[in-house]
């Protein structure tokens, strides 16, 4: 029987994407890395969305369209936490998120 | 008559609470005079308004108006509407306490001028006034509650009112707590009426109680546990001891507390759940031996007091005795008919106390003596309103009085002799007070420590026209106030039958029945025996005070009441006793139980504030965590 | 025609125009001053606009991506006053930043388009659109201050903030594949054909729930909010417990009612998961809120707990067949009276710190003598939040529990009556602080006008509201016409 790729191999693969990124949140310590990982997140939720888009509404293009709002706003979102990054790094000389505790109980 | 009327007799004085206490006092302090305007106009159109309902109740079918409940708010199922009661009871107390308040207001002009804390004490007038007429027009035993605790703050805050003084923050301390005894009772008697009934409205349960739904042992505990609370604000035996300290305030709030407000709260509040007393035979019984009990034995320690405003202060416990066995023995209309006629005499004899301190600088009726020509004024009406109180015909006091006289005649033979030895003994101290005040000669007035908040350098003098009219208004009341009811027309509007038809034959018919020819007669002898002892000085106080030592001190030290509650109550048995064994109770279990409670609480508080470390990562596996948790839940329970 | 809908969407084009005005005219003048009041000109317009498009309830425009009704157009306003309100008290407080008054003036505006557009979005893409606009925006405020408390508040908000909308977005990915489409409407249609839901399906209503938990802080996903509240400058805080809170409430009020609300078993599925948040959320917010020296930590527990007591209502509204409108009313007139009681008391907050330059309760010591009013107004609003009369927060709790204990949910209200015991000893600490204690300085605390005006509109509604809500709940109640039911 031939081998073909179908929407659960798209799904299985952005579901082990998407846990990849949450491990790396959880666990990376430099903030920069660290806010890759969530780009990896928001990536793994692309593929579902376009497969999604692929296999169920061939006909419409929704699940690519929101794909593409996605990207748009990640690219914000990563701007915005760089600047924040440069600005508590200017503070503590530092990205390493065990230093980031002063808040806290 | 407009539905907003009666509202408006509520929140006119709470207006004017609010306005001296958020705006005037804050940002009007230089002219604090304006507070004392603001009061008297605010409580003057409600006395209009009060006359205006009451001429209303007087025209409607059953002497009741029907004013439609003020929707508060539906949210949601539930419809919340809070009401008001105008039926008779509810018009003649809105009366008398808006008329007495306005009278208090406009002497108190005089006696509280100068005085640094003039905004604070209209304000807190203005609230006590709008309490008492909130309780009075509460149609809901809940509201009915709220009123009457803000009743006692009221009293609390104006009886401390020279809270530097510390007799007077003492006395507003004994006054709050001793009442607060007795409202455990009302309490009580509020949650026994709602588990057994449902409702806290009083119209319904009036009718639960006249189709017989509510009886039996649970109306008598319901209607003894809000007698319970009644004597504790009326200072009925034994929880009276608070009403004689409670002249620390300045006199006007004694008079107002003594004539309209605080103690006639308690009568009221019989009055109001009469229908509940009268079905319960042992709650009318208790009603009545108190109040007789209590006449006779504040009366006797009026016998002895030497400083005026406790002679009055035991003349009200034993008055509002008076009026809790007329309530006992007779009816609505014979109780509230005496609180009526009382209000106006005994306002008019405390504003006279307190004209006669604004001369003198003083209250030691030892150290008057002669002002009958100094201040001829405050003398006349003072006069008549001891006659009054003392009941001499044809004044108010002798019409209420004898109305009770006769119920009590007609119940039972002790009651009656208790009532009628304190009508002598009622004629006898006022007289006394009156001939040790007014007459003989002048003993030189003022001694620093008590009371006084004025220089009083010069000899005595009357007291300025604006406490001099409110004192002649209320003389004339308490002159008139009794015909009212000569032909049963006041009895009639509170629901008795009416007896006589003819004014005149009325008036005089008295005369013609023994009972009210005794009770005259054992007034005038009781007035003749002070005339003799304290004018003419044919039988000397000191002498009959050394034969009988052991009485006199027994009077004067106010039966030891005071000392068995310092020490036997508050002392052993409380402090000993009960405290000991609650302190033990309390540090072992409750203490224990609330203390493990708190700090488990706490101790909760800091364990999870402890996962709160701080540490980003540590949230993003919570919000991971939480997520997969619920996930797998949803999948369990599907 | 799409540019004759664009008429639907003039609240948020003014703002828009508004925000970049305030950007080039910082750039011009050096009275600084001018911004606030663009900022107040702008949202008034605004809510003009917003009053004007009232009459048309329930449609939609750009092919069912807004949806204007009652209630969004309600959000709306409500999103507007905070933001005037917010903008009157930082007029002091952006001295503390200079040369970015424009910008944090314009960020602020741009957040509230971003939460305008998410109370009234009804497809999952313009929902995620609008909730990250106003996200990003927050994250650019929370680290307004650049100093570490702040910045540090700031990272660890768009950390969170970005994983949970990762989260979410997964839940909308999978809704989407399951039902076909990202139309709220069209997923109903597709519930309403159904008689049970793949776990797939179950998973991505989960994510979605977690996903706004977040932004609600729902217990698990509440950590942030007491580091990003401390962290916070103090005027952002008072917007996130909010406005952003109310704008979360709202949509998803939305979904659950649009998307999730039909048929039966699928709404009893989601109101059993919020029943259980709610009592942990409340307990949890609650009791820790017992252990804090910082006030503005702890009102975040408090907006924990509060946000507690208003997931009992959404737990209601799940219990109830056919949508009950009272208990969505309930929600609605409780986010009302919470947001001008939480608003007054940082106002309050805001006024006092200007002052002493301090967070921590100690410092509040005696505050009483050193201002009447403005120790009276936060006393005032304490009593609200916990819920005694005569305010806003009695109210707003009665109706909460009451639609809750009709829907059999006794049990919750129980906990939610027991927690509101608790929230009295927290609330009243600070009462008792300011008024029992001696004051360490007896400098006069005073405050600037628009403070004080925003201080009283607050004040004056709470006891309004609490004194006659009738007017206020005939508003709630017909702020309950949502599109799609």
């Amino acid at each position: 029987m031939m081998f073909s790729v179908g929407l659960d191999h798209y799904l299985i693969l952005s579901a082990i994407l998407f846990c990849i990124g949450l491990v790396g949140v959880i666990t990376q310590r430099n903030v920069i890395k660290l806010i890759m990982c969530l780009e990896i997140m928001l990536n793994a939720v692309n593929i579902t969305l376009i497969a999604f888009s692929q296999y169920i509404t061939p006909t419409l293009l929704t699940g690519q369209i929101f794909a593409i709002f996605v990207m748009v706003v990640a690219a914000a979102e990563v701007a915005v936490g760089i600047a924040i990054v440069f600005s508590i790094y200017r503070s503590r000389e530092s990205v390493d998120m065990e230093n980031f505790n002063i808040l806290k109980w | 008559m407009p539905t907003i009327v009666p509202w408006l007799i509520f929140l006119l004085p709470f207006a004017s609470f609010l306005l001296i206490g958020l705006i005037l006092r804050p940002f009007l302090n230089k002219w604090p005079r304006v507070a004392g305007y603001v009061t008297i106009g605010a409580v003057g159109l409600a006395c209009a308004l009060a006359f205006w309902v009451l001429f209303a109740v007087m025209g409607a079918p059953e002497h009741k108006l029907m004013v439609d409940d003020i929707q508060w708010a539906i949210i949601g199922n539930l419809n919340i509407h809070i009401g008001v009661l105008v039926d008779a009871l509810t018009a003649v107390m809105v009366v008398v306490v808006t008329f007495v308040s306005l009278m208090v207001q406009i002497y108190s002009q005089g006696y509280m001028k100068g005085d640094p804390g003039y905004q604070r004490y209209y304000a807190f007038m203005s609230l006590f006034t709008a309490c008492m007429l909130g309780l009075v027009l509460a149609n809901n035993i809940l509201f009915m509650f709220v009123f009457w605790e803000g009743v006692g703050l009221g009293s609390y805050l104006l009886i401390g009112f020279w809270f530097h003084k510390p007799s007077a923050a003492n006395a507003a301390k004994k006054a709050f707590i001793v009442t607060r005894a007795g409202d455990f009772g009302f309490l009580a008697a509020i949650l026994l009426l709602y588990a057994s009934t449902g409702t806290f409205d009083t119209q319904t349960l009036y009718n639960l109680v006249a189709t017989g739904a509510l009886a039996g042992t649970t109306l008598t505990w319901v209607a003894i546990g809000i007698f319970a609370g009644a004597a504790g604000k009326s200072a009925q035996f034994p929880l009276h001891v608070w009403l004689p300290d409670a002249m620390e305030g300045p006199t006007p709030v004694s008079s107002l507390i003594h004539a309209a407000t605080m103690v006639a709260a308690g009568v009221f509040l019989v009055a109001r759940f009469y229908p509940l007393f009268q079905h319960s035979a042992e709650a009318m019984t208790t009603v009545a031996v108190i109040g007789a009990f209590t006449a006779i034995f504040a009366a006797s320690m009026g016998l002895v007091m030497n400083d005026i405003k406790r002679v009055l202060a035991y003349s009200t416990i034993s008055q509002l005795g008076y009026m809790m066995l007329g309530l006992g023995v007779g009816s609505v209309a014979i109780g509230i008919f005496h609180l009526f006629t009382h209000a106006f005499f005994k306002c008019l004899l405390f504003l006279g106390s307190g004209s006669v301190n604004h001369g003198t600088g003083t209250f030691d009726m030892r150290l008057m003596g002669g002002l009958r020509k100094a201040m001829p004024w405050t003398y006349a009406t003072f006069v008549i309103g001891s006659l009054s109180l003392a009941g001499i015909w044809p004044l108010a006091g002798f019409w209420s009085k004898d109305q009770i006289l006769v119920a009590a005649f007609a119940n039972n033979p002790v009651l009656f002799t208790l009532a009628i030895v304190t009508v002598f003994m009622t004629a006898f101290y006022m007289f006394r007070a009156v001939f040790m005040t007014f007459h003989g000669e002048y003993k030189g007035g003022a001694v620093p420590e008590h009371g006084s908040h004025d220089e009083h350098s010069h000899g005595p003098h009357e007291s300025p026209a604006v406490m001099v009219a409110p004192m002649v208004v209320l003389t004339v009341m308490a002159v008139c106030a009794g015909w009212f009811n000569v032909t049963g027309g006041f009895s009639q509007l509170l629901g008795s039958e009416a007896e006589g038809t003819n004014l005149v034959a009325s008036f005089l018919g008295v005369f013609m029945h023994p009972l009210p020819l005794a009770s005259l007669i054992v007034a005038l002898l009781g007035i003749f025996l002070a005339y003799a002892m304290y004018l003419k000085k044919w039988i000397s106080p000191e002498k009959i005070g050394n034969a009988l030592k052991p009485i006199y001190t027994l009077l004067y030290r106010k039966y030891f009441m005071d000392e068995l509650y310092e020490n036997v109550f508050v002392k052993t048995i409380l402090y000993n006793g009960i405290f000991k064994a609650m302190a033990m109770f309390d540090s072992s279990i409750v203490d224990g139980t609330v203390n493990g409670v708190a700090n488990t609480t706490a101790g909760a508080g800091g364990v999870l504030r402890k996962i709160q470390n701080g540490q980003t990562q540590l949230y993003v596996i919570s919000i991971a965590i939480g997520a997969i948790a619920i996930a797998i839940c949803v999948y369990l329970f599907h | 025609m799409l540019i004759d809908e664009m008429k639907y969407i003039t609240p948020e084009i003014s703002l828009l125009c508004f925000a970049l005005l305030i950007v080039v005219v910082d750039l011009f003048v050096t009275r600084k001053g001018v911004l606030p009041i663009l900022s107040v000109i702008g949202a008034l317009v605004a809510a003009f606009f917003t009053v004007g498009l009232w009459g048309n309830g329930g449609i939609s425009a750009f092919n069912n991506m807004i949806a204007i009704d009652q209630f969004g157009l309600f959000f709306k306003l409500l999103i507007l006053a905070s933001l005037v309100l917010v903008v009157m008290a930082s007029n002091k407080y952006v001295l503390k930043f200079e040369k970015f008054q424009g910008e944090y003036y314009a960020v602020l505006m741009l957040s509230a388009i971003g939460l305008m557009l998410l109370v009234s979005a009804v497809n999952l893409i313009t929902i995620y659109v609008s909730l990250e606009l106003s996200s990003i925006s927050l994250y650019a405020l929370v680290s307004f201050l650049k100093d570490k408390a702040s910045s540090e508040a700031g990272l660890k908000y768009l950390i969170l903030g970005a994983v949970a909308s990762a989260i979410l977005l997964y839940g909308m990915a999978l809704t989407f594949g399951l039902t076909g489409s990202t139309g709220l409407t069209a997923i109903a249609d597709y519930f309403r054909t159904s008689s049970t839901a793949s776990p797939l399906l179950l998973t991505g209503l989960v994510l979605i729930i977690a996903g706004f938990g977040f932004k609600i802080a729902s217990v698990p996903f509440q950590l942030w909010v007491p580091d990003v509240y401390e962290g916070a400058p103090t005027p952002i805080t008072a917007y996130l417990s909010v406005a952003s809170k109310a704008a979360g409430f709202a949509v998803i009020t939305r979904i659950l009612m649009t998307a999730f609300g039909q048929p039966d078993w699928l709404h009893a599925e989601w109101a059993i998961i919020i029943a259980v948040l709610a009592a942990l959320t409340m307990t949890v917010g609650n009791v820790t809120a017992l252990v804090q020296t910082n006030i503005k930590r702890l009102f975040g527990y408090s907006s924990i707990a509060q946000a507690g007591y208003l997931m009992v209502g959404l737990a209601a509204m799940g219990m109830a067949t056919q949508g009950n409108a009272d208990i969505r009313s309930g929600i609605i007139f409780f986010l009302f009276s919470y947001t001008l009681t939480n608003l007054g008391a940082f106002i309050a907050i805001i006024a006092i710190s200007n002052k002493i330059d301090s967070d921590q309760i100690a410092d509040y010591t005696g505050m009483g003598k050193r201002s009447p009013l403005l120790a009276g107004a936060l006393t005032l609003f304490l009593v609200s939040l916990t819920g005694l009369p005569p305010t806003a927060g009695l109210i707003a709790k009665i109706y909460i529990f009451n639609g809750a204990v009709d829907q059999g949910l006794l049990w919750l209200v129980v906990i939610a009556v027991i927690n509101s015991v608790i929230s009295a000893f927290y609330y009243f600490r600070v009462v008792k602080v300011m008024w029992m204690g001696e004051p360490a300085s007896q400098d006069k605390v005073t405050s600037s006008w628009p403070e004080w005006t925003a201080l009283a509109v607050c004040c004056i509604m709470v006891v309004i509201i609490g004194v006659a809500p009738g007017a206020f709940v005939g508003l709630t109640q017909a702020a309950v016409k949502m599109f799609g039911i």
